[in-house]
């Protein structure tokens, strides 16, 4: 090893580029992924007898045609924003929170909470008090499974799915007695529903400063999402906190031998999951309903680990797949006014993408890997299997057995 | 270089050579027009540091790699080996470091996966055939059972029985002894010696001189790509070997740095948890190293992972300085100065996809240094330390900001060692320090470990190599069923020392 000189002099400024290389290589994978999800997409068209050009420049026309378009496609990001970060939080530590779902029913149910027995409170102040609500409800219901896993070793798959459907009991009881509505329009048979939450309690319409029609109901609520991407980013890449989240998620075994306290960290991870989940519900509440209806809208929390996917887990990624996805949404609605092609069409066209997504970022992974290597190799560190120690070097052609179980099961985390 | 005509063996034409092969990677050459030749009925050893390019060239034979130039004749016919389908199909099998055996299956399943020859499975005839193979090469291994119950070496067995079922005749063993017992390797090296009275063909990768020197019939040394002698057991030395794969003359004993044994660091009294430690008693003295000896699986794990706060004893005291520090975290016990270097640096010590910098403070981020109150990161402060380190140990990577994964596994040592010594810590528990690296780097991290004893503190060495540990040890004590067996001086014969270490010798011989 140590034979011929010192190595190479190492550059503490010359880091920039492998993040840089890293983004560049994540966008183009996403940008062929969807090339191949639309692609894909225009023989379902074709086989409806349309024209695919025609039916994409629609979708596009009505997301990003207009001012209006882009309003109702950032009002659809904006709670998926949160529910990925949310995803992501704990996927970066090593868990798999299906409970975002749960998460912001509960936290939908305690902002109501706050709303109409807190009305009193003067607005801005009123408001601030009803997302800190929301993100306690979040947080308690992720505590749960949080505190099962770090006790007893309890799945949080298993548990998160549980409380979530104890969460739609929840929202249910809780419409029909604690916060059912004290004064129905007369005469009228309505849905269950809470009372109208004070006009002060509600989140200010933003789309009147950029053209956008308050139909959109695209609210401030957007730019709290986009800076609590920063701040997760932030808190991964430069915090304690993120740091031995990501030892732990990355090598438990090392992150403990480190002195990390394991389950302590998973804990805080799933508090600060809950507490971003729990803002998943606001844009429907407090910027589109202004009341908790019976018929809200449901699975932003399953929809979240989708756009948590396609953002590779990174908070800014995530900032972007949520747009692509409000883009696809706002997507149906021209479908259905322009073309023969059922709305369904979007559901299979990002059932696509993701697929398409798993594939390119594994290529994309190979190509940065294989680039890795080639520096390490010009460093002289090659190791003998001409692959660095053990890691994601070129495989040999034969996978099977274990490997091929270890493959799949290291997916998962 | 010395061509030896008709070594080892009856001076046949040559079964299979490699001619001016050559095989690049992005920015490397790893083989430089090698030339080699495997005879019938040979233990053919090839030799080299990591990175010299031996697994590289077997891989090309064997058909996993194409080689950029260069041909292969097997049998005096110019051979194309597309895949490792073809190499098989002529008789060449490889056995890989990381075994690819299907755990819930049972050994003879195992080995004719992929070979059923039908639809039917008649699993009864391959059982009898799997036995009969196995008994021909003395290979002890139960075709029934099923291999997630097996240990390492069975499983071993298991992958050249998968071969020889193939009607292999040039067998390639990547590293067969790298995760085996020193009876394991015994016993691998009967079976060797047996397939190779059968007239096959053993191509044996290695970097253990003394395994070299005990089964190879022909030795090839490798170095940076390039085949830089060829010669026999009988010709040469292990000081020789060494200096070729090297380049440069290696010691295999270093000095030990003479320094007065201090008061003790380390107290262990009647130690026990887990049914693997059954009342262990130890003492580490400042300036002085102690060796732990012993078979693997006999505790050793358990007893680094006790004393560094990864187990809980169930009962008994470990004393640093006079403060306990049995059940306590391994925060705390890192933070009165205990380091460690993990037998498994993979799993315990670096986290392989984060960078150097952030691997250089793993068990460190807490302190004042390296972040602030609200838990934020002093990335800059990190850099210069993780840049310091890997100036000072000459760890070798690009910058500081490529992932532990990238480095070769003597660089991820050298990176955990830099980390775990930089803080001084009075107490140094190496667990395996220096399990599949190579010589250069064994070198490397020995005088490491001595310098901590020159300058005082107390080395807690376990390790399955006896060379290691007579090469740094101040007092050797063995581990035996999760008891200390006997307590001996660095110069006891290694036969007083093999007999504590299978549980003979309850009386301290010393």
């Amino acid at each position: 090893m140590a034979t011929e000189g010192l190595a190479a002099p190492v550059a503490v400024a010359k880091q920039r580029s492998s993040w840089a290389e890293t983004l560049v290589g994540q966008l183009l994978a996403l940008l062929a992924s969807l090339g191949i999800a639309l692609l894909a997409g225009s023989v379902l068209i074709v086989a409806y007898g349309e024209s695919p050009a025609t039916v994409y420049s629609s979708i596009l026309d009505a997301s990003m045609g207009s001012a209006d378009g882009i309003g109702y496609v950032l009002a659809i990001a904006t709670p998926l924003i949160f529910s990925a970060l949310a995803v992501a939080v704990c996927f970066k530590g090593g868990l798999f929170n299906i409970g975002v779902e749960g998460q912001y029913l509960v936290a939908m149910v305690t902002a109501a909470w706050a709303e109409i027995e807190l009305g009193f409170l003067p607005g801005p102040i009123l408001v601030v008090v009803v997302l800190l609500a929301a993100m306690l409800g979040g947080m308690i219901w992720a505590a749960v499974p949080g505190i099962l896993k770090v006790k007893t070793g309890a799945h949080e798959v298993v548990t998160t799915i549980m409380m979530n459907q104890i969460a739609i009991s929840l929202v249910a009881w809780a419409l029909n007695f604690p916060l059912k509505f004290s004064n129905a329009p007369p005469g009228q048979n309505v849905d269950l529903r809470t009372d109208q939450f004070p006009e002060g309690g509600l989140v200010g319409d933003i789309g009147q400063y950029f053209g956008v029609t308050p139909g959109a109901h695209l609210s401030w609520l957007l730019f709290l999402a986009i800076a609590a991407a920063v701040i997760v980013w932030f808190m991964m890449r430069r915090t304690r906190l993120g740091y031995e989240s990501r030892a732990v998620g990355s090598s438990p075994g090392s992150a403990k031998a480190g002195g990390v306290a394991i389950g302590s960290t998973q804990l805080r991870l799933f508090l600060i999951s809950g507490a971003l989940a729990g803002l998943v519900g606001m844009q429907q509440i407090l910027a589109d309903r202004g009341y908790l209806p019976q018929n809200y809208v449901v699975f932003l929390g399953f929809t979240g680990i989708a756009v948590a996917f396609l953002g590779q887990n990174n908070p800014i990624g995530i900032i972007f797949a949520a747009i692509l996805w409000g883009v696809l949404s706002r997507g149906e609605v021209a479908l259905q006014i322009e073309s023969e092609v059922p709305r369904e069409f979007i559901i299979i066209l990002q059932g696509i993408l993701i697929l398409s997504v798993v594939i390119t970022y594994q290529i994309a992974k190979r190509r940065l890997a294989a680039r890795q290597l080639q520096r390490a190799g010009a460093a002289g560190e090659l190791d003998d299997s001409a692959g660095p120690d053990e890691s994601g070097g070129p495989r040999g052609p034969e996978i099977g057995g274990r490997e091929a179980f270890e493959a799949v099961e290291g997916s998962g985390t | 270089m010395t061509n030896v005509e008709g070594a080892g063996g009856n001076g046949s034409p040559p079964l299979v050579v490699l001619e001016r092969i050559t095989k690049r990677f992005p920015g490397v050459l790893a083989n430089d027009e090698v030339d080699l030749e495997l005879r019938r009925g040979e233990v053919h050893a090839l030799i080299g540091e990591n990175g010299a390019g031996k697994s590289t060239l077997m891989r090309v034979l064997y058909g996993m790699y194409p080689a950029d130039g260069g041909r292969i004749v097997v049998r005096g016919q110019e051979a194309k080996i597309g895949s490792p389908r073809d190499a098989i199909a002529l008789g060449i099998g490889m056995v890989h470091q990381h075994f690819v055996l299907v755990d819930p299956f049972t050994v003879t399943e195992n080995i004719i996966l992929g070979e059923e020859g039908g639809a039917v499975l008649d699993v009864d005839a391959a059982r009898q055939r799997v036995a009969e193979l196995a008994e021909s090469y003395a290979f002890r291994v139960d075709p029934r059972a099923v291999v997630e119950d097996l240990s390492v070496g069975e499983e071993q067995r298991v992958e050249i029985l998968k071969a020889l079922y193939r009607g292999v005749e040039i067998l390639i063993l990547d590293e067969p002894t790298a995760v085996l017992t020193p009876n394991e390797t015994k016993d691998l090296f009967g079976n060797l010696r047996k397939l190779r009275e059968a007239g096959r063909t053993i191509v044996f990768i290695s970097h253990k001189l003394d395994e070299v020197m005990e089964i190879a019939d022909r030795i090839t040394v490798l170095r940076r790509g390039r085949v830089v002698g060829e010669t026999r057991p009988a010709e040469t030395s292990k000081a020789e070997l060494a200096e070729m794969m090297v380049g440069r003359p290696v010691l295999f004993r270093l000095e030990k740095p003479r320094i007065e044994i201090g008061d003790p660091v380390l107290r262990v009294e009647g130690l026990t948890g887990e049914g693997k430690l059954n009342g262990i008693d130890l003492e580490v003295r400042a300036g002085e190293i102690l060796g732990v000896a012993g078979v693997e699986g006999n505790g050793q794990r358990e007893l680094a992972e006790s004393l560094i706060g990864l187990r809980t004893p169930a009962s008994g005291t470990i004393e640093l300085e006079g403060t306990s520090i049995a059940g306590r975290s391994v925060f705390d016990i890192r933070n009165v100065g205990v380091g460690y270097i993990p037998e498994d640096r993979h799993e315990q010590g670096l986290v392989l996809n984060m960078t150097l910098w952030e691997n250089a403070i793993l068990g460190r981020q807490d302190d004042e240094e390296f972040s602030g109150t609200l838990g934020v990161l002093f990335i800059k402060k990190i850099k210069e330390l993780a840049a310091r380190l890997v100036k000072l140990f000459d760890i070798r990577a690009r910058s500081v900001d490529v992932t532990a994964s990238t480095l070769s596994g003597g660089n991820q040592q050298k990176l955990i060692l830099a980390r775990e010594l930089e803080t001084d810590p009075r107490l140094l528990i190496a667990a395996q320090p220096t399990r599949g690296l190579d010589v250069g780097a064994i070198e490397f991290v020995w005088k490491q470990i001595l310098e901590q004893k020159a300058a005082g503190r107390a080395v807690l060495l376990i390790s399955a190599e006896l060379d290691e540990i007579y090469a740094l040890s101040d007092r050797i004590v063995t581990l035996y069923e999760g008891k200390i067996t006997g307590e001996f001086p660095p110069d006891a014969p290694p036969e007083a020392i093999g007999v504590g270490m299978l549980g003979g010798a309850k009386e301290a011989v010393a």
